[in-house]
């Protein structure tokens, strides 16, 4: 199944350097369409830096990216991303919010107004429409960012630790809410994390990072049915595995 | 506990009401018996009647009133705008902030009043420089706390803005000034404040109509009643006007208001 995918994302031989300082050291993948990647690595081993070059904030020492076999380019390609921080405008409604990015594309407006309209029903929170972020709950206003960011059917969506700043619960709510945006929308998504077991539970293929220079140390496919099961025997396999690959400790 | 919170919000919702009582009861007692010094509250009423007699300068009370007010608004529209906007300038842009920001930071601290002499000299004694002395005055906090508000916009707000491929433009009216919004509207309230204190200042220095004209005449004229009319006035009117502001900041900011 999954090797009839096409190839959405080729990152080629990425380098980056500060000065003297190496930070990404020659990494190549490539991710397919509509597959979800994770990334794990240890804190500090440049995955800002990485994900800063994939969204084209920042310009690569060497090497290239290529969406649907072209260069990315931001005005081009549709390119997504969810910030660590809680980044919903508060000055707009949770309507608004979800619109944001697609009426800085300038999509047409009956476009736009589908979308949201759409993004609001898969998010449930239609009712919530002309909430402000302050009126919602932290895990309410985290959920309008994703669906903002979905809602830009992107061609690769970026997440930066996005559920770094939550509890447990809220976490494994999201963690689920994430996976059926992605099944609902058939987005190309790369999630960062920290958390192994959240990376085991949504992805299906993790990137262990090495530290600094950073570079990919090993590629893990995980086949496991959905919805996955923290107790179950392969899914603890995968996560030791991957915990002694990183061994930041 | 139960009781004593209730005594408390008991108290809180007299104390208040109390501390009025008790002024107007200070100054009744000081005016009945020193009346050279301030007049009874039943003199003053009686001046504040006699001012819709016997108008003085042909203007009642209220169309005094009214003068006051339309020299504020119209330099309180003026400062808002032009006070936005270099704002905007100094805050947002590097060549704004090293062109402009240098010579505002340098006639900020002189006050209003100050400016009068030249003023005069300048522009005589009309309207229009009334106004502008208002404006010099009202024009300051809009500039100072639309720039803080443009210098200090979160950068996340501005990488999400980035990521999405806004264009400078975008940025700035997108995502800067909406999020500036709630500290330009702070300025806009100290600005009319403001503006409502100089104007009266203004107005004792050679006018022929408003509420700080009735001041000067009351003191020229030795009425002590007149003067203490035209104070209730202004501090009545200066309320009212932070209710409108307070009122506009809630239609103008929203999400404030849902709190």
């Amino acid at each position: 199944m999954k090797e009839q995918k096409d190839v959405k994302v080729e990152v080629k031989h990425l380098t980056k350097r500060f000065g003297d300082l190496l930070v990404l050291d020659d990494i190549s993948f490539n991710i397919k369409k509509g597959e979800f990647v994770c990334v794990v690595g240890p804190t500090g081993c440049g995955k800002t830096t990485f994900l800063n070059l994939l969204t084209k904030l920042i310009e690569p020492t060497e090497g290239e990216l290529l969406i649907d076999g072209e260069p990315a380019d931001p005005k081009k390609h549709n390119l997504a991303f969810v910030f660590q921080e809680p980044s919903a405008y508060p000055w707009l409604t949770v309507e608004e919010n979800l619109a944001f990015g697609l009426k800085i594309k300038k999509l047409p407006k009956d476009e736009i107004k589908r979308r949201v309209e759409h993004m609001l029903k898969l998010l449930g929170m239609t009712e919530y429409r002309n909430a402000y972020p302050s009126e919602l709950s932290v895990s309410s206003e985290q959920r309008v960012i994703i669906g903002r960011a979905f809602a830009m059917n992107p061609d690769l969506l970026l997440m930066d630790e996005p559920y770094g700043q939550m509890d447990i619960k809220l976490r494994y709510y999201l963690e689920d809410e994430v996976i059926r945006l992605w099944r609902e929308t058939g987005s190309t998504v790369v999630f960062i994390t920290h958390n192994i077991e959240e990376a085991v539970y949504l992805a299906e293929r993790v990137l262990i990072l090495d530290n600094k220079p950073a570079k990919i140390k090993e590629e893990i496919h995980v086949d496991l049915p959905r919805p996955r099961d923290f107790t179950d025997p392969k899914f603890i396999d995968i996560r030791t595995h991957i915990t002694d690959q990183i061994k930041w400790w | 506990m139960k009781q004593k919170n209730l005594f408390l919000s008991i108290l809180y919702t007299i104390l208040p009401a109390l501390s009025v009582v008790c002024l107007f009861i200070l100054w009744y007692s000081v005016s009945n018996q020193r009346p050279d010094l301030i007049p009874t509250p039943a003199d003053t009423w009686e001046r504040f009647l006699l001012t819709f007699e016997k108008p003085i300068m042909r203007l009642s009370f209220f169309e005094h009133i009214l003068a006051s007010l339309r020299r504020v608004i119209t330099a309180l529209m003026f400062s808002w705008v032009f006070g936005i906007l270099i704002g905007t300038v100094i805050g947002w842009t590097k060549t704004g902030r090293a062109l402009v920001g240098s010579v505002f930071n340098m006639l900020r601290p002189i006050p209003p009043l100050a400016w009068i002499p030249l003023i005069t000299i300048w522009f005589g004694i009309g309207e229009a420089p009334k106004v502008l002395i208002v404006i010099i005055g009202s024009i300051v906090p809009v500039i100072v706390n639309t720039q803080s508000g443009m210098e200090r916009v979160e950068q996340l707000y501005l990488d999400v803005g980035r990521v999405f491929h806004a264009n400078n433009r975008q940025l700035l009216f997108e995502i800067a000034l909406p999020s500036a919004l709630t500290t330009i509207m702070a300025g806009i309230k100290t600005s009319t404040s403001t503006g409502w204190m100089v104007v009266l200042a203004a107005e004792m220095l050679g006018a022929k109509s408003g509420v700080g004209f009735l001041i000067t005449r009351g003191m020229d004229s030795g009425d002590t009643a007149l003067v203490l009319v035209a104070m209730i006035a202004i501090g009545v009117v200066g309320a009212l006007l932070a209710v409108l502001i307070s009122l506009i900041e809630r239609m103008v900011c929203p999400w404030l208001r849902k709190k």
